[in-house]
């Protein structure tokens, strides 16, 4: 069975007929070749599918492509502004935030709802906004730091 | 060749090369790699722990829509060789198996058939209709049910569960025990874990008919080990198998080697004659992608009164699940723990024992600091000595640890100890800390009903080892190869054996060889992982080598480029090599900015006109070994609060006091510190690879098996120690240390919250903490 997908991802306008099972997450990564959003456990926890959904995060493992019809949606890779870094990722960069870079997209989807909403978090408020996300790598405090100096850097 | 005036990058937390790619979601890992015609496959595997096949019926699934083939073990006959571990070990048992299970399953999660579709939807699906049949056998948990000859063998051509045992002694263990005051006793149960690569592991074969060619995408941390096992067991011609890593999302030691589904996915690609991808799931990773780490150690001390340590006897027994690993077989890393058990201690007689099991289980591998199982033991020893003996664990750790006078000394076990400073780390530890402040805040908190604790633990690690570590274990590893390359516009490739998954070696071999030769770090590309390309190794990634061996390879490969350059520039210029530098990618007369030519220009004039000569290109292989110390270090010390109502126990406070030597790029060494004080965290608190009496896996989803997240894991100080400068190469690895020192240091927090009640068995889940409170309020 099938369905159109008509949706808005970074901006850009897409529609598609896809297999009504295909989850948001093979859609955005095989129909739009857009796979800076990873799989990293497939049932919800982990946290590395992670994208924003009319500005909410949403675990696009958990959702299928067909839900996501009429609404926004936002990915690691619409985070940068005319290819300059934004404040975020300069702020992970200059934190050395994460190493291997699988559970990177749901950290940074996942900061970017948490900084949209609470502009000046403290680092338990942050720790708190991502305790749904797993990295196996850094033991987090550099993912908090980042997180920390970017609420900085875009009030600058 | 002293690099005179160029930028020094080794030493900065310069930024990630690597970050340029991952921050803006441009990596490339397995999943993203899509060829022209790619099947999908997936792996039916068992469910039940142990039984006999009866059948696999196939024929249904292979008619659904878009099902390509269903493999299994009788479609790989004459495909896929028997497997076997290569290395002959005396007395351990090498049965053979087969990539797919043939009569027999032998884990929950063996792999029965590989379903191969036009997508991965459509192979889930067959895999559903896919009917197989089992005759349940009894199944082989416990390392007490392995030892029981009534219980079935899994494999019948070596008839037993007990795959392997030693007894041996160092020194003159008899003789310590009988002038002891008296003997100390410690025991721990240390449970099963998974890696838990946030990717997990995965391939993409691509056969082309014709050439015969056979590349396989698969994110493996020693690329050139995984060729080799594929050319021998598939019987294809190394000259035409390539193993290419595309970005590698973790792995800790589970993507070291060759796996049964590398050869099933390889096999299916050349009978099938079109790419195949598989990628494994969350499940399977938990279940089958191997496990570690369940070990019980049984460990005595002979101890004077002052907490002298006279010797050890120690029993070790080991649970390698089922399918030995073929590189790196379960008893290595017993053999490494037997090495490193003495450890920075003056420590100079031993009684060792070793039983090595197989079960109904994954297969038991490497996970960083796979032989962790030593300082875990030993450091809880300790804080029993201390106790039993009313001594301060701080002053038996003091009394018994080496001092750099006493160096260069042999460990009881053979290497050599140079340069190792942990009685330096373990004063500043407990300076940075107040510890004496402490014991006064514990027994004010104690009053009113809290329970606070502080554990110590300090260890060193082979990072890479001494000259003479690896063949001490029986084991030995030679040196590590580079290449560096001068390219036609000036910049530098520099190749390397390193297999890098977050480790950062693009950023920090480039900072090595960017400022070796005198160039920008732009200027300098770091290239891995395609065994077309780089130098061999066996190696790869693993066993925290790459500091040293990575780096000083790099250097020595570098520094000959800039040699030949300087030389050829020399003749050009007619100049003394000697008087000429590389200053910001330029060719110069020492301290005269304006002379000589850029290093574009030097290598397109080389690169055209090939000078006369045997030297003719500005192309440099250096083999690197490793240089005298080699031990990395420290002491961790772990603070903390358990709630006396629900057992939960909190971590207010984590402090690390390493030495590594020099640092290359701090920030990523204390990401390295801290990644693995995490993953040494779940490992004391709350990790577990549970099976249950049949041998089902019961922790296959993240809601079963817990790897804590930034709630769990504290903010976690790290500060560096120098110890005495050994060698130009003065970096040692890092990636292990934390892992393996802070099962420890938890462990003895916890048991000091208790008043030293014995802590014996991991993970210290909340159940298990109040059992352990009980038990503390009975003796008190």
């Amino acid at each position: 069975m099938s369905v159109e997908v008509t949706v808005t991802v970074n901006g850009e306008y897409h529609s598609a007929v896809v297999d009504t099972r295909q989850t948001l997450a093979d859609f955005l990564r095989q129909e739009l070749g857009l796979t800076g959003t990873h799989l990293g456990c497939e049932h919800g926890v982990c946290g590395s599918c992670t994208v924003l959904v009319d500005g909410a995060s949403a675990r696009s493992c958990l959702m299928l492509a067909a839900q996501a019809t009429g609404t926004e949606i936002t990915t690691i890779e619409g985070l940068a502004v005319d290819g300059e870094l934004n404040e975020l990722q300069q702020a992970m960069r200059d934190n050395h935030g994460f190493q291997c870079g699988f559970c990177t997209p749901g950290f940074m989807m996942t900061a970017t709802e948490l900084l949209r909403e609470n502009p000046y978090p403290s680092e338990a408020e942050v720790r708190e906004a991502i305790s749904g996300n797993i990295c196996r790598c850094t033991g987090y405090q550099s993912i908090v730091n980042g997180i920390m100096q970017a609420a900085e850097l875009i009030h600058e | 060749m002293s690099s005179v005036g160029a930028a020094r990058f080794v030493g900065q937390s310069v930024v990630r090369v690597e970050d340029g790619r991952i921050l803006t979601g441009r990596g490339r890992y397995m999943d993203d790699i899509v060829l022209p015609g790619m099947l999908e496959g997936v792996f039916l595997r068992s469910d039940v722990g142990h039984a006999r096949i009866a059948s696999v019926d196939a024929e249904h699934a292979r008619s659904m829509p878009g099902v390509v083939a269903v493999i299994t073990a009788a479609e790989l006959e004459g495909a896929v060789f028997p497997v076997q571990v290569p290395a002959e070990i005396p007395n351990y048992l090498r049965p053979v198996f087969h990539a797919l299970a043939d009569d027999k399953v032998r884990y929950a999660g063996d792999p029965v058939a590989l379903i191969v579709a036009e997508s991965r939807y459509l192979a889930e699906d067959a895999r559903d209709a896919v009917e197989v049949e089992y005759e349940p056998l009894e199944a082989v948990v416990t390392m007490e049910q392995a030892a029981d000859p009534a219980l079935p063998a899994l494999f019948e051509d070596v008839g037993s569960n007990v795959f392997y045992t030693e007894a041996m002694n160092f020194g003159e263990p008899d003789a310590a025990f009988a002038q002891a005051d008296r003997v100390v006793t410690a025991m721990i149960d240390s449970a099963r874990v998974t890696h838990v690569p946030m990717e997990g592991r995965g391939g993409v074969a691509d056969y082309r008919i014709g050439t015969d060619e056979l590349t396989y995408h698969a994110g493996s941390q020693a690329p050139h080990a995984l060729r080799q096992g594929l050319s021998g067991l598939l019987g294809h011609p190394a000259d035409r198998l390539r193993v290419v890593i595309p970005d590698i999302g973790g792995a800790f030691g589970q993507k070291a080697g060759l796996c049964r589904e590398d050869l099933v996915v390889c096999a299916a690609a050349k009978l099938l004659g079109r790419p195949v991808k598989w990628v494994e799931d969350r499940v399977e990773n938990l279940a089958a992608a191997g496990q570690a780490r369940e070990e019980t150690i049984e460990i005595a001390a002979a101890v004077k009164d002052d907490g002298t340590i006279l010797a050890l006897d120690v029993k070790m027994r080991l649970n390698q699940g089922a399918y030995p690993l073929l590189g790196t077989p379960a008893p290595l890393f017993a053999w490494i723990a037997r090495t490193m058990i003495g450890n920075a201690y003056r420590i100079d007689s031993m009684r060792w024992s070793l039983d090595v099991y197989a079960t109904n289980k994954a297969s038991y591998g490497a996970y960083r600091g796979p032989w962790a199982a030593e300082t875990l033991a030993r450091e809880i020893l300790i804080d029993r000595i201390a106790h039993d003996l009313d001594l301060d664990p701080v002053d038996v750790r003091r009394r018994n640890l080496l001092t750099l006078d006493e160096q260069p000394c042999k460990m009881m076990s053979g290497p050599t100890i140079e340069g190792v400073a942990m009685l330096g780390t373990l004063e500043r530890a407990a300076e940075l800390v107040d510890y004496d402040g402490f014991r006064e805040e514990q027994r004010r908190a104690r009053e009113q009903g809290r329970l606070l604790g502080i554990g110590f633990s300090t260890y060193i690690e082979p990072a890479p080892g001494p000259p003479d570590f690896w063949a001490a274990i029986g084991f030995p590893i030679g040196g590590e190869r580079a290449v560096a390359r001068l390219e036609p516009d000036g910049h530098l490739t520099v190749m390397t054996t390193q297999a890098p998954h977050g480790q950062s070696h693009e950023t920090t071999i480039a900072q090595v060889a960017a400022t070796e030769f005198g160039v920008p770090m732009s200027h300098v590309r770091v290239l891995y992982g395609d065994t077309s390309a780089v130098p061999y190794s066996f190696m790869g990634t693993g066993g925290s080598r790459s500091a040293t061996m990575a780096s000083g390879s790099a250097l020595h490969a570098t520094r000959a480029v800039k040699e030949k350059a300087l030389a050829y520039a020399g003749n050009m210029l007619e100049i003394s090599p000697d008087d000429l530098e590389i200053v910001e990618a330029r060719v110069r007369v020492k301290g005269d900015p304006d002379s000589g030519m850029g290093l574009g220009e030097l290598a397109q004039a080389v690169y055209f006109i090939p000078p006369e000569g045997e030297e003719n290109d500005l192309r440099s292989a250096a083999l690197f070994d490793a240089p005298p110390g080699g031990f990395s270090g420290g002491t961790h010390i772990c603070f903390v609060e358990i709630d006396p109502e629900t057992g939960i126990v909190r971590i207010p406070r984590y402090e690390v006091v390493e030495d590594c030597g020099s640092l290359i790029n701090p920030a990523v060494v204390d990401g390295q510190v801290r990644g693995g004080v995490a993953q040494g965290i779940g490992i004391a608190l709350y990790e577990h690879a549970r099976y249950n009496d049949e041998g089902t896996f019961v922790s296959s989803t993240f809601l079963d098996y817990l790897v804590p997240t930034a709630m769990e894991i504290p903010t976690i100080g790290v500060e560096h120690f120098q110890s005495p400068v050994m060698d130009e190469v003065n970096y040692r690895g890092v990636g292990e240390g934390g892992t393996i020192a802070a099962p420890a240091a938890v462990l003895n927090a916890v048991s000091d919250a208790l008043g030293g009640t014995r802590v014996e068995q991991l993970p210290l889940t909340p159940d298990r903490v109040m059992a352990l409170i009980d038990a503390a309020n009975g003796a008190a």
